[in-house]
């Protein structure tokens, strides 16, 4: 073998791939070719690009600025420049961005441009619906604008029906039929299980769990809905006007027995709130007698707050001879339950966004005065 | 006829459901009292294992 032979033998090398560039295109363009750039570069449908443009926009208007950024930073095709100079347009287009997101925010942020908060929502909605499509389909969201609104929509659907089911479960459930929805909840168990074992149900998990743990959080707190809903307010004038029971579904409920007069010793009394505040205001000579229980929220016994999850009061202190004493069975399922007294000048104006949280009674440093001097806290 | 294939991941869930479902028949029986203090971990319990399944049956 010679040298010439070896010469000959030498594969010949590859050419370099040439580095992909992302660019404005000239003949496929709306305003400045961006989106367009963006769809070959990703080899995704232009169309998505626009229509994310056209929502950001609305969206507090970073749309516009990102445009605008996008022009600056993506060159036109066949103006590719200098390795050099494109990395110093580059910088000091990142640092006009900057200055302008920076002014952005101070000037959107003070109401000038409002129509976001009515897109951002729908894009909310649509990126969830992607999601939950994932997840009960497993299809990747990839492809053209047609596949993904597709998906979208898919992905809406199961959400309507998802939200549907944990509607209608919970309001059977706190409507009294705890055992008809339990019933209904072990169907739906079944049926999904009896699809496992015939090779499907995949899409079936997030309606089933939709329908059950909404049902399961209703029952575990004793949401009950009976009563209505509304603010409910009570004002007996006398102890004959004072009922043994109070009952609501959902909202505001106050009894208020300052002006009742009550006699002398124990006045048995029943509050049931399903959903919401429920207040329980007596005059200063009057004692409580608290065993409550609050699913999800806070129990406001005079000074005494206790919060969180199956919150229970149990205060049974003893009146003085000649003091009246209520003994409370109150149960709210969820929200809060407050018991106090206000004299007339101490009564709160009903402010229902006023009050950060905590309803518009507010007991603390009030005490139970109406009960012997040891249990006055 | 192509072969019926068990998938886990419904069956895990189902048969949590199937529980959550026999626990709030049992409440509304009054034979037990659910709570929170009960349900959550048995709410966690129930997507944990049906997400493990989930994976696993993708894994392999």
């Amino acid at each position: 073998m010679t040298d010439d032979d070896t010469t000959q033998i030498q594969e010949p090398q590859p050419e370099p791939k040439p580095q992909r560039r992302m660019t404005r295109p000239r003949d496929d363009r709306v305003i400045a070719g961006v989106c367009s750039g963006l769809g070959r570069y990703f080899n995704v449908d232009p169309v998505l690009f626009r229509v994310a443009a056209v929502a950001l926009i609305f969206f507090g208007g970073a749309g516009l600025i990102l445009y605008v950024a996008a022009v600056l930073l993506i060159p036109n095709e066949g103006e590719e420049r200098p390795e050099t100079r494109r990395n110093r347009d580059r910088a000091l287009a990142i640092v006009g961005v900057i200055l302008l997101v920076v002014a952005a925010g101070s000037i959107f942020s003070h109401g000038v441009f409002h129509v976001g908060w009515l897109f951002g929502p729908f894009l909310f909605i649509a990126l969830v619906a992607l999601g939950v499509w994932w997840l009960v389909s497993g299809e990747r969201p990839q492809g053209d604008a047609g596949r993904i609104a597709r998906s979208i929509a898919r992905g809406i659907g199961v959400l309507i029906l998802c939200f549907a089911l944990a509607l209608g479960g919970a309001w059977l459930a706190g409507a009294g039929g705890g055992t008809a929805a339990a019933i209904v909840v072990i169907a739906a168990g079944a049926i999904l299980a009896g699809a496992a074992l015939e090779g499907y149900g995949r899409w079936l998990i997030l309606p089933a769990l939709s329908l059950a743990l909404p049902v399961a959080v209703v029952s575990a707190a004793n949401i009950d809905l009976h009563g209505g809903a509304g603010d409910k307010s009570y004002v007996p004038a006398s102890a004959a006007q004072v009922r043994d029971s109070y009952h609501l579904g959902a909202g505001r409920l106050v009894v208020d027995l300052r002006d009742a007069k009550l006699p002398p010793g124990d006045r048995p009394l029943k509050i049931r709130l399903g959903v919401g505040e429920a207040i329980l205001l007596v005059p200063d000579n009057v004692c409580v007698a608290n065993k409550s229980k609050v699913g999800v929220g806070v129990i406001d016994n005079f000074n005494h707050s206790n919060g969180g999850v199956d919150v229970d009061a149990a205060d049974q202190p003893p009146a003085p001879p000649g003091n009246a004493r209520i003994v409370l069975d109150a149960n709210v399922g969820l929200g809060r339950l407050g018991i106090g007294h206000y004299d007339d000048g101490r009564v709160f104006v009903h402010k229902p966004f006023g009050h950060a949280g905590r309803g518009d009674y507010n007991f603390a440093g009030q005490s139970n005065t109406g009960c012997e001097a040891t249990h006055g806290g | 006829m192509a072969g019926r294939r068990l998938q886990i991941a419904p069956l895990v869930a189902g048969l949590g459901v199937i529980l959550v479902g026999v626990l709030v028949l049992l409440d509304a029986q009054d034979v037990i009292s659910l709570s929170f203090a009960a349900l959550a971990p048995l709410a966690c319990a129930v997507l944990g294992a049906t997400l493990l399944a989930s994976g696993l049956t993708r894994s392999g």
